[in-house]
């Protein structure tokens, strides 16, 4: 591919989803051509045997927040049987190609039951870890800090440290069983960690851990770091007004005579990155 | 032949919903519950192979990691076993989702409508009785109108067995048939509406009975084979008619008498003279009202392309009944109304307002939910209903008030957003046309919230529909607001209304008038299940249904759509300019109405209004001395239950989706301080931004609803400007509860009282919206917020709700950078009151403490506070302001120490610099309520600049913020009579609900 294209991002729609009119901003501030479609738009129609949308045409492929099928059997569930059935080889060839997929709240829940992750040895079917419900038994909103392992392959994070972010879920604990948790830090696959304001991983704590996740794990990538999932909501932070400090921020700098020197939010970094990495393909 | 699969989380797996129920065992009942565990059961109706159905088990139903399951029995070890499904016809959108699933794995096509149904199973350990568990089941697990329940302890447990294999599937052994109905006299006609639960009022019975007997009419009628008036068309009459539908009340007749002064008025329509009329009037005025007082919702200017669209309402009845499906119900049916107006909106926020009982009440009377429970049940249910729609909640309120143990309330708000323009064609103007198409999109119809099904009668025989309740589905109605949306994007939209009371009868009904006529074919409007009766499929509430005019040539496109987002739609029928309201079902003329009988002169409510002045009625003020003890005073006082924090019920809310928050509901320092406001940014490529906020002082009806109004709509206002809201731009949203005010000398012997105290009211609603320029973009009004209440001796007292008014205050920001937030920034900044403090302790927090109510109420004039409003934007657009917060309920005491607290920084206050309209005690100054105040804090250097904005008006600098935590406050004679470590007063303001997540 040359240094000129656009990467083209696919936001999948319907069925409950939502979250993707601020994905598609997202994306477009980070320099994507997003288009927002309907999962049936991907399944082939009845009658002419072809479906509308091709997932060959795309570079980044975002499964983002929401309840899909209204969540009732495990957040996630659903959906992901769904798009095994139709479009597991489509998929397949998406990976394969090297091609981005993130998957953010709803869509990490579905990208773990699809088995894309954690994807140990490349294998992209079997579920192997699990988000379950938050130890306190109730949907959250909140902002948390979050650690950036920059071990970790994830082209999404490159050059991230630091990052804060909302989380809004009822089903966000991270689990698995010890050994695969190990294997996740061996492989740097942990990709995100919840932490408390000092930086440090919030050990179990809450507030800082907003829902008991194993841990802190907030995010974690394949092992080719091309397919990435986490519970906080980076297309929410999309201008630095969403976050809960800016008012004191501005007022902050207004005193040192400066200004915000960007409206952009750190957000929007996680996609530009996804963008950059095309376009440097 | 029919499986059953339970699926459980492994034993390792904290079960946190198991937990959740172990808790409120505890605070509800005091029970020592050692755990509980929940299985999820589906039942499936289906012949499915052995293969099959390991497949669904292993490849969609059971999560490897986390899950377990068997299609035998696997409940094990517990003391108790609650078994909870559904009652037939409840929807059960797991059950439908599981079996799409099945279907789609499958590759396979099931017969049945329903094959699959979901239930749970609670395996409890502990030392319980039956009856302990009984009401475990009954009052936390089971919500009895719409889920059944039983109960097996370990000993009777029959493993092999398990719980059978529940199918609650409808089967109505029932033709559909249309009953012609005898209307000889009057009583004849009065006793069918009590019979058929039709509440025909008495004046409008002879009007009706009028229009059958006409000749003309029933010639007309014998063309289609009609005589007598059918069951169905006394149906559509009853609805249409209905105080719901048509406000009588406030376009009734007051005949108000004040006793004091002996003055007489005639009031004639108090929906024209206090809201109509004025708000036509300010709309003249103000360019960016772009739509009001007809459609579903107000609609005004946001951007040049876009406008934004608003409206409001309650759901207490239901909610009363069964907090967590009418609350449920109630956000996701307002959140129809804006997909309703004009050619459809897009939702982008909501917002809540609960009054209740307290939520620790031992008091002597027993309601039918216990506040606790009642309030546990609203919040999860507009959590449920507004997370799953993918909308923000980003602001609520709640007031704990004894009288709303009657019945509570439940507000709720909406606010939507649509292109000025569609094509060539506004988006806010909607029409039916003669040969338009009706379309119903969405749910299907059952016996859904049909009234006069009660539970009584069918509760309990096996296969009868839960009919008198509704359960809001979140799921269905995301995907037909997707779809609409989309449709109105491409212009296939002529007209569109959603169905809520009276279900299509009033929405086919009332899209009608603007064609003239329509024909039905009700025998094609889908069914939940067969067996309906033509009059229940007209009337049915069943949810998440919206009833759409398209041109015959848009119609292939618009199914298309609908296919596309899985949504279902059909053509029930055609709108025409026959001047007749006619339906038919089987070909066969089952109505036929003229288009103007409802508007034919039916007689006007007429209400006597006796208002008894607080004078007369003797409130005075108490007579109380200065306290020692000021600060134990506002530690009291920030702890009580309509002051301290709420921040669980926020935190349950998500207020970023869709990406453009801009002011949360919890702000400061540490984020756990109410806002005064909420913004959003609603259009994310411009940062323009809608502010929005609410009020509730129901407390000063106490004295006079006229003041309560007026205080009501200043601090929505305040709210509002305090963020950066501008003062040119005041939409308001007036949401009334009232009780009874129909007088019975038995029943209701003060409803003259009531009815003048309802008029007091609407004409500070008049006054005060002329006075500050806020056209009402729309308003609910629901009435009869009353009920009786059993004692302990089996009397039963009847509780009436404070006369309320939520009101809603929206405006656009011009640049939501420059928008404020009521914490304190940084210590060494200046802290302001501006407004004047007067001896206005009237209903107050404090008067209340005292257990007295007091006289002087607070008062608003416009002309003293509208000057300061103005100046205080122009500081806020000049970015002199660091902080600015509203001063409500619990006074300057209260308010100063929040801004305070939200910093996290001490405060040094000098009392005597507040600006006082007369000698007023420490404690006055403190307390007192009075209307139009903010407290300001602004860095030292803008001094100036800031003063000369406000010059000649009532601002006080009455100190500054302080690095120390100390927040002290000094009298006239120099002594520091409060000195609190903020910390401690925060703690002491988080205490009362700290537990709570």
């Amino acid at each position: 591919m040359t240094h000129t294209i656009t990467p083209r991002a696919l936001v999948l729609t319907g069925y409950g989803l939502n979250c993707d009119y601020e994905t598609d901003f997202s994306l477009e501030l980070a320099g994507a051509e997003p288009h927002l479609v309907h999962i049936n738009e991907l399944l082939k129609d009845e009658k002419t045997a072809a479906a509308a949308t091709s997932l060959e045409d795309y570079h980044i492929l975002v499964f983002g927040g929401g309840f899909s099928w209204a969540d009732d059997h495990g957040a996630g569930v659903l959906m992901a049987s769904k798009l095994r059935h139709h479009l597991g080889e489509q998929i397949d060839s998406f990976i394969r190609d090297g091609k981005l997929i993130i998957g953010i709240c709803n869509g990490f829940q579905t990208l773990v039951n699809l088995g894309l992750l954690p994807g140990f040895g490349f294998q992209y079917l079997e579920r192997r870890v699990a988000l379950t419900y938050n130890d306190s038994g109730n949907f959250v909103d909140a902002w948390v800090n979050l650690r950036v392992n920059s071990e970790s392959p994830c082209v999404f994070t490159s050059g991230l440290s630091y990052m804060e972010l909302p989380v809004r879920h009822g089903e966000g604990k991270f689990h698995a069983p010890a050994e695969e948790i190990d294997l996740l830090f061996n492989n740097s696959q942990v990709v995100l960690q919840y932490a408390n304001d000092n930086g440090d991983v919030a050990h179990g704590q809450w507030p800082d851990n907003p829902n008991g996740s194993l841990e802190d794990i907030a995010g974690i990538c394949d092992p080719s770091g091309k397919i990435f999932g986490l519970m906080p909501h980076p297309e929410a932070f999309n201008h630095f007004t969403n976050h809960p400090d800016w008012s004191r921020r501005k007022e902050a700098l207004s005193r040192q005579g400066k200004a915000i020197s960007s409206e952009e939010g750190d957000g929007v970094k996680i996609f530009r990155n996804a963008v950059e990495y095309i376009k440097n393909l | 032949m029919v499986s059953r699969l339970e699926i459980r989380l492994k034993k390792e797996l904290m079960d946190a919903e198991g937990g959740g129920i172990t808790l409120k065992s505890r605070e509800y009942f005091g029970f020592e519950v050692d755990e509980i565990r929940v299985i999820r059961v589906l039942t499936i109706d289906a012949d499915l192979t052995q293969v099959q159905l390991e497949r669904i088990q292993t490849e969609i139903f059971t999560n490897p990691v986390t899950e377990e399951s068997s299609y035998s029995p696997i409940a094990r070890d517990f003391d108790w076993l609650i078994w909870i499904g559904f009652r037939p016809g409840v929807r059960d959108t797991a059950g439908s989702t599981a079996a799409e699933a099945i279907q789609d794995l499958l590759g396979i096509k099931l017969d049945s409508d329903q094959p699959v149904f979901t239930s749970k199973l609670f395996e409890i350990r502990g030392n319980l009785t039956r009856r302990q568990i009984e009401k475990i089941a009954g009052q936390i697990l089971a919500n009895e109108v719409i889920q059944q329940w039983k109960i097996h302890s370990k000993d009777d447990w029959r493993a092999e067995d398990g719980i059978g294999f529940p199918v609650p599937r409808v089967i109505l052994d029932h033709e559909p048939r249309v009953r012609a109905i005898s209307i000889q006299s009057d009583e004849e006609l009065r006793k069918i509406s009590r019979e058929r639960y039709l509440a025909l009022q008495d004046r409008d019975i002879p009007v009706i009975r009028e229009y059958f007997s006409r000749e003309d009419i029933l010639k007309e009628r014998n063309k289609f084979g009609l005589d007598l008036p059918t069951d169905v068309e006394l149906e559509y009459i009853s609805q249409a008619r209905s105080d719901h539908c048509n406000h009588n009340t406030f376009r009734g007749l007051f005949r108000y008498h004040d006793i004091l002064t002996g003055h007489r008025k005639t009031v004639d329509n108090l929906f024209r003279s206090c809201i109509e009329v004025p708000t036509l009037k300010i709309m003249e005025e103000k360019d960016w009202v772009i739509s009001v007082l007809w459609d579903n919702a107000g609609v005004g200017r946001f951007d040049d392309e876009n406008h934004y669209v608003i409206t409001g309402e309650t759901h207490n009845s239901p909610s009363n009944m069964e907090a967590y499906g009418g609350a449920i119900t109630g956000i996701v049916g307002i959140y129809r109304d804006p997909m309703g107006t004009g050619k459809g909106s897009k939702l982008i926020l909501g917002m809540y307002g609960y009054c209740v009982g307290q939520r620790e009440y031992h008091g002597r009377l027993t309601p039918h939910l216990h506040p606790r429970r009642l309030l546990d049940g609203i919040i999860e249910g507009v959590r449920d209903g507004g997370n799953k729609s993918g909308i923000p909640t980003p602001f609520g309120l709640l007031v704990f008030d004894e009288s709303y143990l009657g019945k509570c309330l439940v507000f709720v708000t909406a606010m939507g957003i649509m292109p000025a323009r569609i094509g060539s064609e506004s988006s806010h103007k909607k029409a039916t046309s003669p040969g338009d198409l009706i379309v119903m999109a969405g749910g299907r119809v059952g016996k859904d919230g049909i009234h006069g099904v009660t539970a009584a009668s069918e509760t309990y025989s096996e296969h009868t529909p839960a009919g008198h309740v509704q359960i809001g589905d979140p799921y269905t109605q995301k995907k037909m607001h997707d779809f609409l949306v989309e449709a109105r994007d491409e212009g296939l939209i002529s007209f569109i209304t959603d169905n809520g009371g009276g279900g299509l009868s009033s929405s086919v009904g009332e899209s009608a008038r603007f064609s003239n006529g329509c024909r039905v074919a009700l025998d094609r409007v889908p069914l939940k299940y067969d067996g309906l009766d033509q009059w229940e499929i007209w009337v049915s509430e069943s949810q998440e249904r919206m009833t759409i005019a398209v041109k015959p040539e848009n119609l292939d496109r618009f199914m298309t759509l609908s296919d596309k987002h899985a949504v279902e739609s059909t053509v029930i029928g055609e709108y025409n300019d026959s001047g007749y309201l006619h339906l038919e079902y089987e070909d066969k003329t089952c109505a036929y109405i003229r288009m103007d009988l409802l508007k034919s002169d039916f007689p006007q409510w007429e209400f006597d209004a006796e208002w008894t002045s607080p004078e007369l009625r003797g409130l005075t003020e108490p007579v109380f001395g200065e306290p020692r003890h000021h600060g134990a005073l506002l530690r009291a006082i920030l702890s009580r239950p309509n002051v301290c924090a709420r921040n669980w019920i926020a935190r349950q809310y998500d207020h970023e989706v869709q990406g453009g928050s801009v002011i949360k509901p919890l702000i400061g320092k540490k984020r756990d301080m109410p806002t005064d406001a909420a913004v959003i940014r609603p259009i994310l490529s411009s940062t323009r931004g809608i502010a929005v906020s609410q009020a509730l002082n129901p407390h000063y009806s106490e004295i006079d609803t006229y003041n309560m109004t007026a205080a009501t709509i200043d601090e929505a206002v305040r709210r509002t400007l305090s963020v950066g809201g501008d003062p040119n731009h005041l939409g308001g949203v007036d949401n009334f509860c009232w009780p009874t005010i129909e007088y019975h000398p038995n029943k209701n012997p003060d409803g003259k009282y009531k009815a003048a105290q309802l008029v007091r009211a609407n004409w500070a609603l008049r006054d005060y919206c002329l006075g500050y320029g806020i056209p009402l973009l729309s308003g609910k009004d629901s009435m009869y917020i009353d009920g009786n209440l059993e004692g302990p001796f089996g009397e039963r007292l009847k509780v009436s709700g404070l006369p309320t008014l939520l009101f809603t205050v929206c405006s656009v920001v011009e640049d939501i950078t420059s928008c404020v937030t009521m914490d304190a920034k940084f210590p060494g900044d200046l802290v302001y009151v501006i407004g004047e403090t007067k001896d206005e302790l009237g209903a107050s927090e404090f008067y209340q403490m005292l257990g007295s109510k007091g006289l002087h109420v607070p008062s608003v004039s416009v002309e003293e506070l509208w000057p300061q409003y103005l100046a205080l934007h122009k500081a806020i657009c000049e970015g002199l302001v660091s902080s600015c917060h509203t001063v409500s309920r619990g006074g300057l005491g209260v308010h100063l120490a929040l801004v305070a607290m939200a910093g996290e920084l001490g405060m040094e206050i000098n009392l005597p610099c507040v600006q006082t309209a007369q000698e007023l005690s420490v404690t006055q100054v403190l307390y007192s309520e009075s209307c139009g105040r903010f407290v300001v804090t602004i860095a030292p250097e803008k001094k100036d600049g800031f003063e000369r904005i406000f010059s000649g008006m009532k601002l006080g600098r009455v100190g500054v913020v302080t690095e120390s935590p100390l927040f002290c406050i000094r009298d006239a004679g120099g002594e520091t009579i409060i000195e609190e470590n903020q910390n401690e007063l925060k703690d002491c303001w988080k205490r009362p609900f700290g537990e709570l997540i």
